[in-house]
């Protein structure tokens, strides 16, 4: 599978058509027909209470959950018919998790090059990346050290780390500040924004903190499974 | 950081488990190592004895239990003039309860036959003739028999003297008592009897030839069984029993171990679901998953193998050393048994990983965005 152009020629990365997903033989509605379309570069927040259907969203971006009716465009491919969705996971996309999910026995530099195993780099390939990625966070004196040694702003700086180690188009936040207080959160959102402008990604944020939301220029706001508006985002909204 | 670095770190991450797991293996091996040796050992020493006294072709009727049964001393005589034989001398050869050992090897040799050119006097001499009622003992008989030259000696009703200590060459022949073949058929009620023709060849025979004359002695003696003296225990339905039983028992020990490594390799997938769907999120295919718990299996065999050798071929050592046994023993552990023990360890361990590996190939990456 290749992705051969960084842009659809309509300039999106995501095209949604009136996506549904139900669950329960239809008894849980989680999507209501959602539309919207994501250019290349954008950086987007999706805002909404818990089970507003921000989540179930950003699964399928990520191709780790399929609709169960409408299209999900990925650069004009249809992500559900993705014959490799591993794949599109390693290349195409970054992952930053709420919870940072760090795997604990490994250390930092360790724990970055986990993505980097589905690429063709060597072992001391993987590790010069990873260790370049960990200065790039300011994590330079944390390198060696396991997870559980780290604070939680520090953990999700090697997550942040981790999920730019294949030089992916797109980061898919999931809550990248829900574990943390608010001096963390600030700069979470500061190193996300300032990874985003530098190498021009694509970042699709999910939150339901209107402060974090705030950092996207464009945010999309969901409330029982379908959007309910779409645009600039304002703090006092 | 490698991937076989990610495997290995799956290891330590539960030391204690992985030790019990691996010892569990372990014990399963050494019992392979240690019955298999054993049994093995048995055969080769019989192996060593039959060459110790140069015999090429052993004729019995193995199809009794270890030892064969007996037939009648004449077909000696028919063997004798077939073409390519050296010389041949008949052998009786019991497992009996003798004095205070309830079982020990028992040989009655033709006097005069070559079967007794190999025997060297550690002490007192052989026999005058056949008329005597004399043994002489293996010098491991001896000490388990606890006599020395000159003690009288019970078998059955018939009382012999210990004439001589001898070393026969061959663990099994130092464990023996020599009688004249004559007083053995007569201590035994067996007179006329055999359950061995031992047949030396000519020199320069081929083994063609030689396997021409054991088919030629086969039409002689139907109900008998001629074959290279490597391979008489080998024959023998009752070693075939005690082997079949050696591997069922290792077999037993080793299913222990494919139990035990399949339910720590069941609850470390358990244990890590949340960091499998987190590599799956990442990227990682469900292949690579799979190869991972796989290989953490194949590793715990791997060292519950090299560790069950290792303890198999320590207990064997012990054991030579245990009172009663002591130097009756004489364990083969071969190449092929180690590198067989390690191959069926590293078996135990990818067969006991499929089911794990499966399960964990099975999780979804939804596991990370959850919570």
């Amino acid at each position: 599978m290749e992705f051969v152009s960084s842009v659809e020629p309509s300039g999106c990365v995501f095209d949604a058509v009136d996506l549904k997903k139900e669950f329960d033989d239809g008894r849980v509605r989680a999507l209501r027909g959602v539309s919207f379309k994501i250019a290349a570069g954008e950086f987007v927040s999706i805002i909404g209470t818990s089970g507003s259907g921000k989540s179930t969203l950003l699964k399928m971006l990520g191709a780790i959950d399929k609709a169960t009716s409408g299209s999900l465009l990925y650069k004009g491919a249809p992500i559900a018919e993705l014959p490799d969705p591993a794949e599109y996971r390693a290349r195409e996309i970054g992952f930053i998790f709420q919870a940072f999910h760090l795997l604990p026995n490994f250390t930092a530099i360790e724990n970055v090059q986990f993505p980097m195993f589905e690429t063709d780099r060597p072992a001391r390939e993987r590790r010069d990346r990873a260790a370049e990625l960990l200065d790039s966070v300011g994590l330079h004196d944390r390198r060696d050290h396991f997870p559980d040694t780290l604070s939680g702003g520090e953990r999700q700086r090697v997550a942040i780390a981790r999920s730019i180690a294949n030089q992916p188009e797109v980061l898919l936040a999931d809550e990248p500040t829900g574990n943390l207080d608010s001096k963390n959160a600030e700069s979470i959102m500061d190193l996300i924004n300032t990874i985003q402008a530098e190498r021009k990604m694509t970042v699709v944020l999910v939150t339901h903190d209107m402060t974090v939301a705030s950092y996207a220029p464009r945010a999309l706001r969901m409330e029982d499974g379908m959007i309910t508006s779409d645009g600039k985002f304002a703090l006092d909204e | 950081m490698t991937f076989l670095t990610i495997v290995i770190r799956g290891l330590v991450r539960r030391p204690v488990r992985t030790i019990l797991t691996m010892l569990g293996i372990a014990i399963g091996i050494a019992s392979v190592v240690m019955l298999v040796g054993v049994a093995w050992g048995f055969e080769k020493g019989w192996s060593d004895g039959f060459k110790a006294h140069e015999t090429d072709i052993v004729v019995g009727n193995m199809s009794g239990g270890v030892m064969p049964k007996s037939f009648n001393e004449s077909v000696e005589q028919r063997i004798a003039t077939l073409p390519h034989v050296a010389d041949t001398t008949s052998l009786i050869a019991e497992l009996m309860g003798v004095e205070n050992l309830s079982m020990i090897m028992v040989s009655g040799r033709e006097w005069g036959g070559f079967a007794w050119n190999s025997l060297k006097i550690l002490d007192g001499r052989l026999p005058h003739d056949d008329s005597e009622y004399a043994v002489v003992l293996g010098h491991l008989a001896a000490g388990s028999l606890d006599k020395k030259v000159g003690d009288p000696l019970q078998i059955e009703a018939t009382e012999f003297t210990v004439v001589g200590i001898v070393d026969g060459g061959a663990v099994v022949e130092n464990g023996t008592i020599f009688v004249a073949l004559s007083r053995l058929q007569e201590a035994t009620a067996n007179e006329g009897l055999i359950n061995f023709i031992n047949v030396q060849l000519k020199p320069g025979t081929s083994d063609s030839e030689a396997g021409e004359l054991m088919a030629q002695i086969e039409k002689e003696f139907p109900e008998g069984k001629a074959m290279p003296a490597n391979e008489v225990l080998g024959s023998s339905q009752g070693i075939q029993a005690v082997r079949a039983m050696s591997w069922s028992t290792s077999l037993l020990a080793v299913t222990i171990g494919v139990l035990g490594v399949m339910n720590t390799m069941l609850m470390s997938v358990f244990e890590r679901t949340r960091e499998i769907g987190v590599l799956l999120a990442l990227g990682w295919r469900r292949g690579r998953i799979m190869r991972m718990i796989l290989l953490e299996s194949a590793f715990l065999g791997l060292l519950g193998g090299v560790t069950g050798v290792l303890l198999g071929v320590g207990g064997l050592q012990l054991l030579q050393f245990v009172p009663g046994i002591e130097g009756l023993l004489d364990p083969h552990i071969s190449a092929s048994l180690i590198g067989s023990s390690i191959g069926i360890a590293l078996v135990v361990g990818v067969f006991s990983g499929i089911y794990p590996a499966w399960r964990s190939s099975r999780l979804s990456p939804d596991l990370a965005l959850q919570g």
